[in-house]
């Protein structure tokens, strides 16, 4: 009799299946996924997909223009470096080396600054105290500078590059996750282990970095995107990666001589480190904007 | 108020001598600074007298001291690749520098803050998709490569401006751009975020409510509060940029502070190295001051007592 | 057919407000019908969530922008708002038609002063010189109780009390002399002492001013302290609607009189006796909603209560959305 509708229970759905069908509907993560997921295969597959090896020189066939153009063929898709070398197997192996070092420096990075981070946050007091201020201190050195002037005195290379941006990168983990264990030290589960008598590594370990882990995976997707463009910048300026090694900013360095006349030396790899960056910015944040609480988008 | 400043101008200080030491030691021991200066050339004896010669067999401590000492005078030192003292190349540079640091913020400011004002304005629309399309794009693409692509677009194929040097104003155009593309896309996103925040604010309501146009509304009403925070990102944002000039200065031949530094580091010119560090640090300490000052004053606990 | 038209400065139509949510589509007000006359104080009255709020922002065109309003007509003085464009309506804002807000601690603008505020709902509206707006304020804030007004021009919102806030809203509502103050819960947020005071306030004004105020509160002591006539609103919709006196003395819907059975009334109701609640709760009123809205908690639901309920009118002046009501012999109406 009565008119409104009844309540019905709703049939509950799991947490992940519900990110899951929430993430498909972020149409920015969902692009970025794809982008991202093809450079993956792309440096994965790249021994395979390369037509030539990037590193064989062939000077009789310097800088032929992409297919495209008059003068190109369709044995270097690409085109040709300044040492006749394929362009498309240089861009598929220097896929390889920034995904490498965008990983491998967000790891380290991201060791350093969650310690740190953590520490402070679950500590406060005297340890929040001293990491704010060492945050505070890195915040104002000129990052591109100081690297640039730690890699001339050690000479640059791949392995340099990810020590010394690994080193240099970690203060947004430290900011994020400092705020995030502030606000989760508090809360009841922690102090149920507490009560159970666990210990301070334990309750950090299982019970703390679990809850982090979401803001951890968008922190780390920007500082991923970070490091591979401070080593396209450093290997631009002959700091970073070193020839013969294909490195995308290796190759817009390489390039700048030729640019007026050639200018797809440098277009071609800056548009794939655009794209790279963009995917891994794209996946970024709609990580951020699907697990933010309900309400605020 | 004032205590909090008092705080803060404390903690940049230390923050400042912090910086000091770090670049200090990180020049002192990442290498053998003799063996660098001497040159890979050179032999054993020849390294030894350079050690002497510059002072690098004293103690650590002691050599930073000296530095301090002399640096607080704004005494760096002599360049050991130019005649002059480092002061005078600083002094020379310096300028260029923040002339294209000020413009590209002032571009970066023009377009950001109209663009986030809009978006925030017809939210979910072309508009606001369009601009944060421009941000996340702007915010991917790497500005040593920007920076030839703006020169090849602007100073080759359409000869619009220059491609090098420092000498006319036309000079700065394309590398402010450059340098300021990147501030421009979290500058528009502050700018929206706190536009929607504010507009959804009771005081807003309630000045529709009194009938004052929309054009009003927004610009004295909503603005007013909402830029504070976007000022302060700013003046931080500056302080990226006199970091990050380094590059753009080289790609441009601009002959500023970062082309400085970036010379001295090829030619193992440490003093200036070790200068240029501590001031564009300066700089960005004392950016950051003005920044937290601002929005603390936003605070209307901390005004009008 | 009830009021006389030369004095009817508000007549309201079948308006309705319409909000998509996640769930599906929120009817928040479903088709109501009110009217308001000159100088006249009516009162709107409901519980929260009732959507007495959503009509005082659709009647000032101030609803979210997600939000559908749809009426057959709002007729403000002759001109119908509902049909009028957003500049015409801009105008009538502050001018003709003003609204006090709830919460007077976040309702001004931190960064300006009080002076500013207030000449600027002048100046919007009306040629006038900064001074003559200036005097203006004065002796607005004057009028509204507040004192050493001349000072305060140049104060800040956050140096003054709650209490003293809303007296700035009441004289800032009243800088173009409309002729309609739409007030949404004005009193809810102060203390209790202060509450009696801007509510005599409010109706010291209206009675010199012969401002119409359309007053919206869940509060039926305030009802009876200032109301001409009442409105009750229920589940979006009004379920009765009459003068003050007759509404306390003869409430024909049964909401109405559940609403009155749950105040204590001095003299009345024995101490120690329980006060009644209505049981229930109310209805989703997302998706479709039929018949009448108050049958699930009616004491006296029957077959016909699955229909829309007709409005029956029980007097002249007094109208009850509900089969149950006995119509007066000489006032009957058909369903509407």
């Amino acid at each position: 009799m009565s008119s409104a509708s009844l309540a019905l229970p709703l049939p509950t759905i799991p947490a992940w299946r519900r990110g899951l069908r929430r993430s498909l509907g972020h149409r920015g993560l969902v692009i970025g996924s794809v982008i991202l997921a093809l450079i993956a295969l792309a440096a994965l597959f790249a021994p395979w997909l390369s037509p030539h090896d990037p590193y064989a020189q062939e000077v009789t066939q310097r800088l032929i223009p992409p297919a495209w153009y008059a003068k190109g063929s369709w044995e270097h898709l690409l085109g040709t470096d300044k040492l006749g070398r394929d362009y498309l197997s240089r861009l598929l192996y220097g896929a390889r080396v920034s995904l490498f070092i965008g990983l491998a420096t967000a790891l380290i990075s991201g060791l350093i600054g969650t310690t740190m981070g953590v520490l402070a946050g679950y500590y406060g007091g005297r340890v929040d105290a001293v990491v704010s201020y060492i945050v505070t201190t890195r915040l104002a050195l000129p990052v591109v500078l100081v690297a640039l002037a730690t890699a001339a005195l050690v000479g640059g290379s791949l392995k340099v590059v990810i020590v010394l941006l690994g080193l240099l990168l970690w203060d947004r983990f430290a900011i994020v996750t400092r705020s995030a264990t502030q606000q989760l030290r508090d809360a009841e589960f922690i102090a149920a282990a507490k009560a159970l008598g666990a210990s301070t590594p334990y309750i950090l370990l299982r019970e703390l970095l679990p809850n982090l882990m979401s803001a951890l995976t968008v922190v780390a997707t920007l500082e991923m995107a970070h490091a591979i463009l401070l080593e396209a910048t450093l290997s631009f300026l002959g700091l970073g990666v070193q020839p013969p090694t294909p490195s995308w900013g290796l190759m817009v360095a390489e390039g700048k001589a030729y640019m007026f006349f050639q200018p797809w030396v440098i277009v071609i790899p800056g548009v794939v480190l655009a794209v790279l960056v963009l995917g891994i910015n794209l996946v970024g944040d709609g990580l951020r904007d699907v697990t933010a609480p309900d309400g605020r988008n | 108020m004032l205590s909090y400043v008092f705080r803060r101008l404390l903690v940049g200080f230390s923050v400042m001598l912090t910086v000091a030491i770090v670049s200090f030691m990180l020049l002192h021991l990442s290498g053998d600074l003799a063996t660098a200066i001497a040159g890979p050339e050179s032999s054993a004896a020849d390294v030894e007298k350079v050690r002497v010669q510059y002072g690098l067999d004293r103690p650590m401590a002691a050599q930073f001291a000296d530095w301090l000492g002399a640096a607080v005078r704004l005494d760096f030192g002599r360049s050991f690749y130019f005649q002059n003292t480092v002061m005078e190349l600083v002094g020379e540079r310096l300028p260029v520098t923040l002339k294209l640091g000020g413009v590209a913020l002032l571009l970066a400011v023009i377009v950001a803050i109209p663009l986030g004002v809009l978006a925030a304005i017809y939210r979910d629309s072309w508009v606001d998709r369009l601009s944060l399309l421009v941000a996340v794009v702007g915010q991917a693409m790497p500005n040593f490569w920007f920076a030839l692509s703006l020169i090849l677009v602007f100073a080759v194929g359409l000869k619009w401006l220059p491609v090098a040097g420092n000498t006319s104003w036309q000079h700065f155009i394309l590398p402010a751009i450059a340098l300021g593309y990147y501030a421009m896309p979290s500058l528009m996103r502050l700018t929206r975020a706190g536009m929607l925040d504010v507009l959804g604010s009771d005081y807003i309501r309630t000045a529709r409510a009194k009938g004052l146009s929309p054009a009003r509304v927004v610009f004295k009403h909503a603005l007013r509060n909402a830029i504070i925070p976007v000022m302060a990102l700013a003046a931080v944002e500056l302080g990226f940029m006199l970091g990050g000039s380094v590059v753009i200065e080289s790609v441009y031949s601009l002959q500023g502070l970062g082309q400085l530094a970036w010379d001295s580091i090829s030619r193992n010119d440490y003093p200036v190295v070790q200068a240029v560090v501590l001031i564009i640090a300066v700089f960005y300490i004392g950016l950051t001051f003005v920044a937290d000052v601002l929005n603390a004053a936003l605070d209307p606990r901390m005004r009008t007592r | 057919m009830n009021m006389p038209d030369d004095s009817l400065l508000l007549d309201v139509k079948n308006l309705r407000v319409d909000l998509p949510t996640e769930r599906g589509l929120l009817h928040a007000v479903r088709g109501i019908d009110f009217q308001v006359r000159r100088g006249e104080m009516l009162c709107l009255v409901g519980e929260s969530g009732c959507g007495k709020s959503m009509t005082s922002l659709a009647l000032m065109g101030l609803l979210p922008r997600k939000a559908q309003r749809s009426a057959e007509h709002i007729r403000f003085d002759g001109t119908d708002l509902h049909r009028l464009p957003e500049r015409e309506m801009n105008a009538l804002r502050g001018a003709r038609i003003a609204m006090i807000f709830q919460e007077p601690m976040t309702s001004l603008n931190p960064s300006y002063t009080l002076g500013d505020q207030l000449c600027e709902a002048l100046q919007a509206h009306r040629k006038v010189s900064a001074s003559q707006a200036r005097e203006r304020a004065v002796y607005l804030l004057e009028r509204a109780g507040v004192p050493q007004a001349a000072d305060r021009l140049r104060q800040y919102p956050h140096q003054l009390s709650g209490g003293l806030r809303q007296r700035v809203m009441i004289a800032m509502a009243l800088m173009c002399g409309p002729d309609l103050i739409i007030a949404d819960e004005p009193t809810t947020a102060l203390d209790v002492t202060i509450q009696a005071q801007i509510l005599r306030l409010i109706r010291e004004l209206q009675r010199e001013f012969g401002t119409a105020v359309v007053f919206i509160t869940h509060d039926l002591g305030v009802v009876a302290r200032i109301a001409d006539r009442v409105a009750v609103m229920y589940a979006g919709e009004i379920v009765e609607t009459a003068p003050v006196a007759e509404l306390f003395a003869r409430p024909s819907h049964p909401y109405t009189r559940g609403l009155l059975s749950c105040i204590p009334v001095r003299g009345k109701t024995l101490p120690g006796s329980r006060l009644q609640a209505i049981p229930g709760v109310v209805p989703s009123l997302i998706g479709p909603v039929s018949g009448c809205a108050f049958a699930n908690r009616c004491t006296e639901v029957r077959e016909a209560c699955t229909q829309t309920p007709p409005q029956v009118w029980v007097d002249a002046q007094h109208a009850v959305r509900c089969v149950a009501a006995q119509p007066s012999h000489l006032f009957s109406e058909a369903a509407a």
